[in-house]
């Protein structure tokens, strides 16, 4: 099995070619423009067509984009790129050195093109920048051919027959792509591959936070499989149930493929019998529902494909399944076919038999049905053929559930079909702009460092941790190091499980640690602090309203005498507000 | 060692596969051509993983020379009766990359474009390339040959034609071939795009199905189709005179100045939504007068404009002034001696038998000299163009052309100054009046 990886991770500078922020729109923004275009297959630098965009285009679609009030003309594809952004250029730069890639002399901008409309130009903009790195981990070196910087695609809205609607916020965010070579030995190690770039990347202290902000593309192929691309893997511990899935869905393929070649299955003859007489008087509802609609059910013979629809080559998902993945493609919402209990559609045994008769099924056939309109259920019904007789594992791309199985995505695009993109002119990589590329510590050095802060377990946290940044900056403005650690990888994450909602995390701990330390309230009294701060108080505030200001001198004096010097007392009625060591010192001297 | 001269040497062009061995290791690929404007000691290589890279090689060999590529066979487009006439100049809307400046270029012919297109097929056509030029690069000598071919085609029976053009001065070449070709019996519409063809978002695909489809509407004018706004939906036709690119890079930087546009059109509903008058085809003869004379200075009036700049035109045949507001330019008409005037400058134009025209830099809205004493002097130096709310575009060639045809002052005062091709209208209609 061969195993590589490509992670994508959006950096927090301006846009790639254009001055505007990289920040999302709010989810109540609305947009201010929105704009309908069309895309169209270029010639290429040979005056030919490319065949499979061709076909993509013949769909005729319609793009709409809707531009928010941080949006420009470029992203607008109404004005042309600016110089590629030196800011992102140079954390890329950074990475690659980490990384131990060498530069190239000149970062020559190319364009991809893209045709589902997720850039407005048709095209994503993206330049290789150093090449020939590698990554050091616990089961050998990982090669990573090349480091690129990338624009991101606009957001999708909505999608429907013929049409897509983007947001352009997100286009044009700068992208770092790191991708390995097929070097990596199993799934755990993937894990740890995937763990140390995402450290790598964010030691920069340039990478953009939060949901979506980085993502995997694992690429598995098995011996006798194919390459397989997975895209959308969220979290890095799904990594490894990932890869098992999918060796075992190529591993199952190759045995089920053997089978229908020695039961003569191949070729499926696309041939769909239109059956919508049949069903005139069905119980099936969801049959029934669809005639009344106007559609037809359409009927397709797999000959020797008896008990290898049904048979589950992921968990939960069967072969047909990946028919059905297919099917898909034509808008459809599936196919029904004889491996699955009929009876629970209501298509009852005597209909089923006339089914198998109408399209001339035998013992060890199978077959398969698509309700919907007569056009869209024959395209439905040719690409789930075109499925069947792949007497292969073919090259996808596939989505990751969060269960670890995939689904259908796209074929594997061939070698990306990149020409040059003449509006951003080669940007030499010169010794001036190297030398004030800022050096990050090695992760070693960094490791080193937290261990003397922070005990064992919370430094290997630390170090893992996505706050890793954050928590150096709030540790050089002061705050405790172990204290801001738990705070942001224990406090916040139970907080956030209770629905408390940071808007500024950053403003909101240096704030909090600011006031600490001026010995305004007790460790005990984070939380709550937080809780209020979350609601856009200032921590003075909160500290007043909620009565949270710590109690000392006099005032603890007063309150041991009422308790009697009673810690446990004490510490029940007063915990947020008095610091146990403070007491525990009042009541030695009390003796 | 100069690393192309080696390259030379050991027999390696464009297109052919090499290997490289630099400081950041070794690397196979295609050899591209290396843009003129980047450093001479890189070289850039395709990868096959498809991107472009810029390498200090160290050393270069050959791994296999680039398979040599038929040229294909160029037809020869005959006219046909009945069908509209393509006519190429050049332009976004035909351009393809140039690998040596790395820039887009003008250079597709109207035949390949017909093979981009497959829409085209709606309607009989047929093409030819006039030249391959950046808008920029053309004048009046262009204007000519252009005038020439466009009424060859309407010899030949064509039924409408069609100009591809740039679209920095396509507003020029509309003005001016309005002016040469008078009374057309076929519509002429000018088209262009402003992001390249090598886009899948470049507009012109829809620019030009729209620009043939008005070709084939009863329309005797010439006309420029442009996108109508950022959408992909419907363009507008502007009339040739009155038309003005108003942005540098938006797909709706067209716009018709002091008028509406002559219609809201869209190919693929067949709508042609007339939205203001328009002359119908001609039913008599075309009126060709085609003499030009280009030897004429366009100015921008501006502060600390010297009076030396206007007397040093006396080697143009005209000149033409964008002058401020109503018209105007500095005077000293208040008697203020501070003011560095170049009324006597223009008056000496005048005087030597060099017409000279007024615009207004505003752009929208119609000259009125006779309402400060700056415009009324200006009119008593002999400067032509009082009442007219023609742009400055539409002024400039409309001088050029009329000193094509007479080099009378009296006579070249009159005809400036009668509407020719709706340059100047009698009144200034509240509808598209910005």
């Amino acid at each position: 099995m061969k195993i590589g990886i490509e992670i994508h991770q959006r950096l927090a500078t301006k846009k790639l070619f254009c001055n505007c922020p990289s920040a999302l729109a709010g989810d109540d923004e609305k947009p201010i423009v929105t704009v309908q275009r069309r895309l169209h297959p270029v010639l290429s630098e040979l005056g030919e067509i490319d065949e499979a965009s061709q076909a993509e285009f013949a769909k005729d679609r319609s793009f709409q984009y809707q531009a928010f009030s941080n949006n420009c003309l470029v992203e607008l594809d109404e004005e042309p790129p600016k110089l590629i952004n030196h800011e992102a250029l140079k954390i890329a730069l950074q990475v690659a050195a980490q990384l131990n890639a060498k530069p190239v002399d000149e970062v020559h901008v190319m364009r991809k093109m893209v045709i589902d409309g997720s850039n407005t130009s048709g095209f994503q903009r993206t330049a290789i920048v150093a090449v020939n790195g590698h990554l050091d981990t616990q089961k050998g070196t990982i090669g990573i051919p090349a480091i690129a910087l990338e624009e991101e695609s606009a957001g999708i809205v909505s999608q429907s027959e013929g049409k897509a609607v983007y947001r352009l916020d997100r286009l044009g965010i700068p992208l770092i792509e790191i991708a390995t070579d097929p070097d990596i030995k199993d799934g755990a190690h993937l894990r740890e591959v995937a763990e140390k770039l995402g450290m790598i990347l964010r030691a920069t202290g340039r990478v953009a936070r939060g949901l979506g902000t980085i993502r995997q593309d694992v690429n598995v192929s098995t011996d006798g499989g194919a390459r397989v691309e997975i895209k959308g893997a969220q979290d890095l511990k799904m990594l490894p149930l990932l890869v098992k899935v999918e060796e075992q869905r190529q591993l199952e393929l190759v045995k089920l493929l053997y089978e229908v070649r020695k039961r003569n299955g191949f070729p499926v003859k696309n041939h769909a019998v239109d059956v919508t007489d049949l069903f005139k008087l069905t119980k099936a509802a969801l049959i029934s529902a669809g005639i009344k609609k106007g559609s037809s059910v359409l009927a397709q013979k797999l000959p020797g494909h008896k008990d290898l629809l049904g048979k589950e080559i992921q968990p939960g998902r069967r072969y047909g399944t990946e028919l059905s993945d297919y099917a898909k493609k034509a808008g459809v919402k599936g196919i029904i076919h004889s491996d699955e209990k009929l009876i629970k559609y209501g298509i009852s045994p005597a209909e089923e038999e006339q089914l198998r008769a109408a399209v001339g099924a035998k013992l060890n056939d199978a077959f398969m049905l698509v309700v919907a309109p007569k056009v869209q259920a024959k395209k439905a019904i040719s690409f789930a053929v075109e499925r069947a007789n792949m007497d292969y594992v073919p090259e996808e791309t596939r989505r990751a559930k969060p269960d670890g199985t995939s689904s259908f995505m796209r074929p594997l695009p061939g070698r990306a079909r990149l020409y040059p993109e003449t509006d951003a002119p080669p940007s030499p990589v010169t010794k001036e702009l190297l030398s004030s590329v800022a050096k990050t510590e090695s992760l070693d050095e960094k490791k080193g460092r937290l261990d003397k802060m922070l005990n064992k377990e919370m430094s290997g946290r630390m170090l893992r941790s996505r706050n890793l940044h954050l928590f150096e900056k709030l540790v050089k403005q002061g705050a405790d190091p172990m204290l801001a650690a738990t705070t942001l990888e224990d406090t916040v994450v139970s907080l956030r499980r209770e629905g408390v909602e940071f808007r500024d995390l950053e403003k909101t701990l240096t704030e909090l640690f600011a006031e600490y330390r001026k010995g305004s309230f007790v460790k005990a009294a984070i939380p709550e602090v937080l809780k209020g701060m979350a609601k856009g108080a200032r921590a003075e505030a909160v500290l007043k309203v909620y009565r949270l200001q710590k109690i000392t001198g006099p005032q603890l004096k007063r309150i041991a005498e009422e308790n009697g010097y009673d810690m446990k007392k004490i510490m029940q009625k007063h915990r947020l507000q008095v610091d146990p060591a403070e007491v525990a010192k009042l009541l030695k001297k009390k003796g | 060692m100069d690393i192309f001269e080696d390259l030379k040497k050991k027999g390696i062009s464009v297109g052919d596969r090499v290997r490289l061995v630099c400081a950041s290791g070794e690397f196979e690929g295609l050899l591209m051509p290396r843009p003129v404007t980047a450093d001479p000691s890189v070289i850039v290589v395709k990868l096959d993983s498809g991107y472009n890279t810029g390498l200090k090689p160290s050393s270069v060999t050959l791994v296999e020379k680039a398979a040599q590529r038929k040229a294909s066979p160029t037809e020869k487009e005959k006219p046909a009766k009945g069908a509209v006439a393509i006519l190429g100049c050049g332009g976004t809307i035909a351009s393809k990359i140039e690998y040596k400046t790395g820039a887009v270029y003008p250079s597709i012919t109207p035949k390949e474009l017909r093979m981009a297109f497959p829409d085209l097929e709606r309607w009989k056509i047929h093409s030819r390339q006039l030249f391959s030029l950046f808008s920029e690069d053309m004048n009046s000598g262009h204007w000519r040959i252009l005038a020439d071919a466009i009424e060859e085609e309407i010899k030949q029976g064509s039924k409408g034609v069609v100009v591809m053009h740039g679209t920095d001065t396509m507003t020029y070449t509309s003005a001016a071939i309005s002016y040469m070709l008078q009374g057309l019996p076929v519509p002429v519409v000018f088209v262009g795009s402003q992001r390249s063809s090598d886009r899948p978002s470049s507009e012109n695909e829809m620019n030009l199905l729209n620009s043939v489809f008005a070709a084939t509407q009863d329309l005797g004018e010439v006309a420029v189709c442009m996108h109508a706004s950022s959408n992909d939906d419907f363009c507008h036709l502007h009339r040739g005179t009155r038309v003005r690119k108003m942005h540098t890079s938006r797909r709706d930087a067209f716009h018709s100045i002091s008028s509406l546009p002559i219609a809201a059109l869209d190919y693929r509903t067949d709508r042609f939504d007339l939205l203001s008058e328009h002359k119908p085809r001609n039913k008599g003869r075309l009126s060709a007068k085609k003499g030009i004379n280009g030897n004429v200075a366009l100015i921008y009036v501006h502060p600390n404009i010297k009076p030396e700049l206007i007397s040093r035109l006396d080697s143009y045949d005209g000149v033409v002034l964008a002058g401020t507001g109503l018209g105007h330019v500095p005077t000293e008409a208040l008697g203020d001696k501070s003011v560095k005037s170049i009324l006597k400058p223009i008056k000496e134009l005048v005087s030597s038998g060099i017409p000279v025209v007024m615009s207004s830099q505003c752009i929208s809205g119609r000259l009125c000299m006779r309402v400060y004493r700056t415009g009324r002097m200006l009119i008593d130096a002999g400067v032509i163009g009082d009442g007219a709310d023609w742009t400055p575009e539409a002024a400039y060639t409309k001088l050029c052309w009329v000193l094509g045809q007479t080099k009378h002052m009296k006579e070249i005062s009159s005809m400036m100054m009668e509407n020719i091709a709706g340059e100047i209208s009698d009144r200034s209609a509240l509808e598209g009046s910005l």
